[in-house]
């Protein structure tokens, strides 16, 4: 029983329902992680014990695995009663695993800033918030765009991993279709092939627009 | 179980995380440095190829490739122990990784350096091995050792074909014990306790070639 | 241009604007200001020279609040710069500090970067606060750019630039630290001839700077530092007749011999 093409290419419309969710997965762990890891960083830069505690707790993150992380939502949170959709605890586990290596993003865009940018703002009397929102805040952005984008493509190659917890992504839809008709060959590789498509035109996406940034930064 | 009888449970999977790991770095150093070296040098078709072999290991799934290979090759009449096709797969994933890093190290070398071997009157095959190979591994070694941690977190996926790997080791605790916070705390804390000294490493490292 | 109409800016000239009595600042163990006393009267133009190191920029940065300091007194008319912060804060809006290395917000087009604290601080409004930066774009010689981006403009055009900024909120005292020293020679006169036309319009400034022909021109009053410390202040005629301390004079050898 060598490997069937036709039977390859028919499962292809099957599996590729699934890139909606493959993508909606993507996009809300890439929002999550990055509201999250934003958010330790400013924990970080605030010093004192929840800076110490959030120092710590970023090294534990990228220290330990993403399918651990997983397995631990997925187990522990019903264990105190918290139940939610598998889809949930995924997004919820990638975005948890993704903001400790954006906390590093953040970090390093806004180490980037010049410390003059924050004195010149001092000098013309621009309070904190707005320091933040228009001399800060723009400059991170463009900082933090290109290595952001990398890991869009990063979570989005993470996302089969949610095929685990029994999410119906396009890895998933793969092993559906395995169980049902005993070939394993096909639909799996029928997946590999539209991951890395799908991986290497958002990689190209996220480049154009970078490029783009440059272009801009060099005004 | 108590929680360390736990955590000493999961570290009995911790001898099959350990020979993933070197078994993946025999397929990774070589991928890395080989590819990375020649996308370097190589120009044209040459250099198309090299970089399609690279972005094939690099840009795919890691998760979805372990799939792919290890129900796949034996369709193809190729049989492999499931601890060779997993550090096969992650290995080349992360050596994919690593030859960027080797590449990118040996474009940051400043022109001066291969043309001062060159008025030397060294071979390219000489300057290479002898002036700027070095520098660019000393100065990509932070990163490579952030790839090997990536390595070590990536064998967990071992687990979901058929090795006893730490993380296997917590799903078959996990089947006897109703117990998951002990359990999947140990888990997290063996790759912790197996990874953080090797960052530390590398910060150390990264520290005294700034220096 | 400014030429000789007098600025909105310039003042009662007999009030002093601020006095600094007994300021000492320190960096860790470091004793960077040790005593300082200074008047800054309205429409004073005070040149501050001194070797590298001698604590020009940290003064500077002090009179704007930039800087806290341990010891001594900063007087502000009304107000006085220390530990209270809303009193700092009204304090600082009375000075325009000029950078060194220019620090314009590079995300932010010419316009944007006058504008900001107009809109932000003075909650002008948005035909206004142009208007108002358009007029100081057009004192500093560069209105043509004000659609385009800091990284667009030569170094000499962002520092002039970074001088409309400042002015842009209408300050009593303009500081200036170092504002051509990061300068090519060839970009040094635009900026000096704006800083010599404002000078001329009255505006109270004070100015770190090792270009003597400047300040022989537009100073009235010299202070010379070194280690901390001021150690000779002069009328400009004095300083520059050879009546300076030693340590000035040979200061002022090595300077002028460049
Ligand atoms: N942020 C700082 N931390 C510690 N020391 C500083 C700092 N800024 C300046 N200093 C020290 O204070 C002294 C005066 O510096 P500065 O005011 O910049 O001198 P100047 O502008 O006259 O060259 C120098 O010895 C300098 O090393
Ligand atoms: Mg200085």
């Amino acid at each position: 029983m060598g490997f069937n093409l036709d039977f390859a290419l028919s499962t292809i419309p099957t599996i590729m329902e699934a890139l909606g969710t493959t993508l909606l997965a993507t996009v809300l762990s890439c929002l999550g992680a990055s509201a999250l890891g934003f958010t330790l960083e400013m924990i970080r830069r605030g010093g004192g014990a929840p800076g110490l505690a959030v120092r710590f707790l970023i090294d534990f993150i990228r220290s330990t695995p993403v399918l651990a992380w997983l397995y631990f939502l997925y187990f522990v949170m019903p264990f105190y009663g918290i139940r939610l959709g598998a889809m949930t605890v995924g997004i919820l586990g990638l975005s948890l695993y993704y903001s400790g290596y954006l906390a590093e993003v953040f970090k390093a865009g806004i180490d980037a800033i010049p410390k003059g940018q924050q004195e010149a703002a001092r000098a013309l009397s621009l309070n904190r918030r707005d320091t933040v929102v228009f001399v800060i805040a723009p400059q991170m952005l463009r900082n933090v765009a290109a290595p952001l984008g990398n890991y869009l493509v990063s979570i989005l190659k993470a996302t089969p991993y949610l095929a685990i917890l029994a999410v119906p992504e396009m890895l998933g839809r793969a092993f559906d279709i395995a169980s049902e008709t005993y070939r394993y060959a096909e639909p799996l590789t029928v997946a590999g092939i539209l991951f890395l498509g799908l991986a290497l035109i958002v990689a190209y996406g996220v480049k154009r627009v970078e490029q783009r940034l440059l272009a801009a930064g060099r005004r | 179980m108590s929680t360390f009888n736990i955590w000493l449970g999961i570290l009995q999977g911790l001898g099959t995380t350990a020979q993933v790991t070197a078994y993946g770095l025999v397929f990774a150093v070589p991928f890395a440095l080989v590819f990375g070296v020649a996308q370097f040098l190589t120009t044209g078709m040459t250099r198309f190829l090299v970089t399609a072999i690279i972005e094939f290991w690099r840009s795919s799934a890691v998760v979805v490739l372990l799939f792919v290979f290890y129900y796949v090759l034996p369709v193809m009449g190729i049989t492999l122990s499931a601890l060779t096709v997993s550090a096969l797969v992650l290995g080349l994933n992360t050596g994919g990784y690593a030859s960027q890093a080797v590449r990118a190290g040996l474009q940051s070398l400043p022109a001066g350096q291969r043309e001062a071997g060159m008025a030397l009157g060294l071979s390219r095959l000489a300057i290479l091995l002898l002036i700027e190979l070095p520098q660019a591994l000393i100065a990509m070694g932070p990163t490579f050792i952030n790839n090997l941690i990536q390595l070590v977190k990536a064998t967990s996926l071992v687990s979901l074909v058929t090795l006893t790997d730490m993380t296997f080791r917590a799903k078959e605790i996990a089947q006897t014990n109703y117990d998951p916070v002990a359990i999947y705390s140990a888990l997290l804390l063996a790759f912790f306790v197996v990874c953080y000294p090797i960052a530390l490493a590398g910060r150390w490292l990264e520290a005294r070639i700034q220096s | 241009m400014l030429a000789q109409a007098p600025h909105p800016l310039s003042a009662d000239q007999s009030m002093p604007h601020v006095r600094i009595h007994g300021l000492n600042k320190w960096f860790g163990a470091v004793h960077v200001l040790k005593d300082i006393d200074l008047t800054i009267r309205a429409g004073a133009r005070i040149v501050v020279c001194g070797p590298s190191g001698s604590g020009k920029s940290t003064l500077i940065r002090c009179i704007n609040g930039l800087e806290a300091f341990q010891k001594g007194k900063i007087e502000y008319e009304a107000t006085s710069l220390g530990k209270n912060t809303r009193e700092t804060a009204k304090a600082r809006r009375q000075t325009g500090m000029v950078f060194q290395g220019f620090n314009l917000f590079p995300h932010l087009t010419v316009l944007a970067n006058c504008t900001l604290a107009l809109r932000r601080v003075l909650l002008k409004p948005a035909r206004e606060a142009e208007e108002i930066a358009m007029r100081h774009l057009t004192a500093v010689r560069i209105p043509e750019k004000a659609k385009a981006y800091p990284a667009q403009l030569s170094g000499g055009q962002q520092q002039r630039v970074a001088i409309a900024r400042a002015l842009c909120l209408n300050p009593r005292v303009m500081l200036f630290d170092e504002p051509t020293s990061a300068l090519d020679p060839e970009m040094i006169k635009e900026v000096l001839d704006v800083m010599i036309a404002l000078a001329r319009t009255g505006v109270t400034m004070v100015c770190v700077t090792h270009e003597m022909g400047f300040a022989r021109e537009v100073a009235d009053e010299i202070v010379f530092m070194d280690e901390g410390r001021i150690v000779e202040q002069a009328s400009s005629k004095g300083f520059f007749s050879g009546t300076a301390h030693p340590r000035a004079r040979l200061f002022l050898d090595t300077v002028l011999r460049h």
